[in-house]
């Protein structure tokens, strides 16, 4: 056997998951071939790296993130969107709406249509038809992101906005739902998700404005400390400013003006 | 000892009881900042980020399906959060070697040694080598689901193990000899290790 052969086999001997015919083999190479003994060797080797020292009062800090966390989503909330909660309804045909029957449908067409396009014309090479296949289910991928964002329930619209941070790239029809999402969906999870979904897009004009004045119409402390920190991490110009119109906002939560404060200074 | 199943415990988290997440941080806090200082050579960030896991798991909680596995759901909000750290702090390369095992009692003075070079080849190796050799060799993950994670095929992460480990062992004979091992960088073209979204 050779070390070509035996490094296919390598990975699972490291971890004893080979089964004994296979095992011996490797090992009949072992003792013959020095280069792959020594790499057996430095990955038992490994086992010689210390742990790395934990940083003390770990379980302290998550446990204060938690309280805030709990404390925040405690605050009242504003009604819910329109978006929001209707009586539940159910047809038969109801489940072919889903996102996932969406996506299952549209891939469908889109491999029918690029295998008969394929049969048809040999003309384009393989590989520009992969990239042109690509960028189709890229953008078939934000259909369906805009169609959970638009979903009822809350885990959907969830799962919706984390689908979204699979892109790279977003069309500006994604950005504005996203920011339609962070400015006016019901659940604080939600409008907490879609933030970091945009905060990786803050190239974009139109997602800094939208970030920036969804600071003012907050309701959840929750939403506007994050929303604080991500507008201090962008180095908006004219953030102080805006932090001083928030703290004129009657029966601003505490936490809140706290932070704010915090992020006037932290700017000066 | 009959441990509640991390997805039992996650799933009472996505139901709305929050204080259990509590039991995982206490499980996955040290894997995961060991993972990330490993990786990245710095406690501090390191620490910061395992906190970020864990606002991340209660702020999308709800996405959590039931069934998930929960190990490797964790591991790619981990590297979710290291890439987004690298977005916002562009890559500083220059490690800080705070990791380097210290002085050893003399018995154990040859075994500290080899641990220092290693640890110094492994640092040599680019991210991307030395993140699959640390999630394959310390961080009790299946190949199926480290395949998962990086999104290609159980074959090729056999393969880019097999491939970092050479390295690192060139890196570390190298180093033993006194000589500064400047020829482990990535072994011939390796298109397939290039970092997604650079």
């Amino acid at each position: 056997m050779n070390c070509e052969k035996i490094a296919e086999l390598l990975p699972d001997f490291l971890r004893g998951g080979l089964e004994r015919e296979r095992a011996e083999m490797v090992e009949q190479h072992l003792e013959r071939c020095a280069e792959c003994r020594d790499d057996v060797d430095v990955w038992q080797k490994l086992a010689l790296l210390p742990a790395p020292e934990a940083v003390a009062d770990s379980r302290a800090r998550f446990d204060a993130v938690l309280q805030a966390y709990q404390a925040g989503r405690a605050q009242p909330e504003f009604p819910a969107s329109t978006a929001g909660e209707k009586a539940p309804r159910r047809k038969v045909f109801d489940w072919l709406r889903t996102p996932a029957a969406a996506l299952a449908w549209s891939i469908a067409l889109l491999a029918i249509g690029f295998f008969a396009g394929n049969g048809m014309s040999r003309t384009t090479s393989h590989s520009e038809d992969l990239a042109v296949m690509r960028s189709e289910l890229s953008s078939m991928r934000q259909l369906v992101v805009l169609s959970m964002l638009q979903q009822q329930s809350a885990s959907e619209r969830l799962q919706g906005v984390s689908y979204s941070q699979r892109e790279a790239q977003l069309d500006p029809q994604v950005l504005a739902a996203l920011l339609h999402t962070l400015r006016h969906d019901s659940n604080v999870d939600v409008r907490l998700a879609a933030l970091d979904a945009l905060s990786r897009h803050s190239g974009q004009p139109q997602v800094r404005r939208g970030v920036t004045d969804a600071l003012q119409n907050q309701q959840s402390p929750l939403v506007q400390v994050a929303l604080i920190d991500q507008l201090l991490e962008w180095r908006d110009p004219d953030l102080a400013q805006r932090l001083r119109d928030l703290q004129r906002t009657p029966d601003l939560n505490p936490v809140v003006r706290e932070r704010a404060e915090w992020a006037i200074n932290k700017i000066q | 000892m009959n441990l509640v199943a991390d997805e039992e415990l996650m799933l009472q988290v996505r139901n709305g009881d929050s204080e259990t997440l509590g039991v995982l941080f206490d499980r996955y806090h040290a894997p995961l900042f060991n993972f990330y200082a490993r990786l990245m050579g710095d406690r501090g960030v390191s620490e910061d980020l395992v906190q970020e896991v864990f606002l991340r798991i209660l702020r999308y909680r709800q996405s959590y399906q039931p069934g998930t596995p929960f190990r490797p759901w964790i591991y790619q909000i981990a590297r979710n959060a290291r890439m987004d750290h690298y977005r916002k702090n562009p890559r500083q390369v220059a490690f800080q070697a705070e990791m380097v095992p210290p002085v050893a009692p003399p018995d154990a003075a040859q075994q500290a040694q080899e641990a220092n070079l290693l640890h110094r080849a492994l640092l040599q190796l680019p991210e991307e080598k030395r993140e699959i050799l640390i999630l394959a060799r310390f961080q009790e993950l299946k190949y199926g689901e480290i395949a998962g994670l990086l999104g290609c095929e159980l074959n090729t992460v056999k393969t880019r193990i097999h491939r970092a480990l050479q390295d690192l062992r060139k890196a570390f004979r190298m180093l033993e000899q006194g000589m500064p091992a400047s020829g482990c960088g990535p072994a011939g073209p390796d298109i397939s290790l290039r970092r997604a979204g650079q």
